[in-house]
């Protein structure tokens, strides 16, 4: 397993934005946001042992139940970007976190993503409890972001505002 | 403001909930745990709104004519039952609220033979004026069009996973 990254928030994902990604409007299409985000989710969940080789050796797999997606400014094709992420929360099956999209350049946040990640057997493909390997890193990652400041994107309730 | 439409409008489909989109689950949307991937629901969803969006009068036309866009600002999914390769979606959406230059919209996505629900998405949609890239109002057709469809939609009761706010409850 690689080394625990515990600098707060996660901040080793690094990306580009790719030309199959534009839309007709000339910038990330919103469904590329989450492709990207997604990534990134395998980033985290490799820090706790669930990453691709979880999956590909039978051993489980990590299913989303519920994202929020806040688009904050456009990127455009080729656009460096860096994606930070943030555990809010976690029990025995799910890990509750957000990711922040930055121009890797320009600094702006671009989008935000926030989430809930189940852990899932991979013969019934039902939910299951973390393995101990992952739950004892999952905890060291959480103490090191629990001093973060929740960040103003997260547990956000969509609607329009009257006036 | 545009005052008028430079093409012609599709016919107006007043019915609530709109129920007029379909889909399929192609493979380039299958993930390493073999269904479908988690972005492209929310890809599945944009081509929803798409149809929401050319019921309105605004296509790919007003985008291509350099009319105005529409933007996405915030989209919640909740993500229900798992939809393998190849399965047929059918899709309903209902308008929750709309003023001057949003739409606040409520997507069901549904297996269409199997006919369970797979996923919901909410999702606030915001006009943008094609020069500036910053928001703008409804061309004036386009809001009259949302006022007929919003007679139909409001007597709809509000879903109950609409307006979700995500976290871990403590039992």
């Amino acid at each position: 397993m690689i080394d625990l990254a515990l600098g707060a928030p996660l901040d080793r994902h690094p990306a580009t934005v790719l030309r199959d990604w534009i839309d007709w409007n000339g910038h990330m299409n919103v469904g590329y946001y989450v492709v990207a985000f997604d990534k990134a989710t395998d980033t985290l969940c490799q820090q706790f042992g669930c990453g691709w080789e979880y999956t590909r050796d039978e051993i489980g797999m990590t299913f989303v139940l519920e994202a929020h997606v806040t688009y904050d400014r456009e990127v455009k094709e080729g656009d460096g970007l860096r994606i930070t992420t943030q555990i809010l929360d976690h029990d025995a099956k799910r890990i509750h976190y957000i990711h922040m999209m930055y121009h890797a350049t320009e600094g702006y946040l671009a989008a935000t993503n926030e989430l809930m990640l189940m852990n899932i057997d991979y013969k019934t493909r039902r939910s299951a409890p973390w393995p101990d390997f992952a739950m004892e890193r999952i905890e060291k990652l959480a103490a090191a972001h629990a001093a973060l400041p929740r960040p103003a994107q997260a547990g956000r309730l969509i609607g329009i505002k009257k006036k | 403001m545009l005052q008028s439409l430079p093409y012609e409008l599709p016919e107006l489909v007043t019915r609530a909930p709109l129920d007029t989109h379909r889909s399929t689950v192609v493979p380039e949307w299958v993930d390493w745990n073999g269904h479908m991937n988690v972005a492209f629901y929310v890809t599945a969803f944009d081509q929803a709104s798409g149809a929401f969006m050319r019921n309105m009068g605004l296509g790919r036309r007003y985008v291509d004519g350099k009319l105005g866009m529409t933007f996405v600002l915030e989209t919640h999914v909740t993500y229900d039952r798992e939809l393998k390769e190849g399965a047929p979606l059918r899709f309903t959406t209902q308008l929750l609220a709309r003023d001057a230059k949003k739409v606040h919209l409520f997507h069901e996505m549904y297996h269409a033979e199997q006919g369970y629900l797979a996923s919901t998405n909410e999702t606030i949609v915001m006009n943008i004026d094609y020069e500036t890239r910053r928001s703008g109002p409804w061309p004036v057709p386009v809001t009259e069009r949302l006022d007929a469809i919003w007679e139909t939609h409001k007597v709809l009761p509000k879903p109950a996973k609409a307006g979700r706010v995500m976290g871990l409850a403590r039992r």
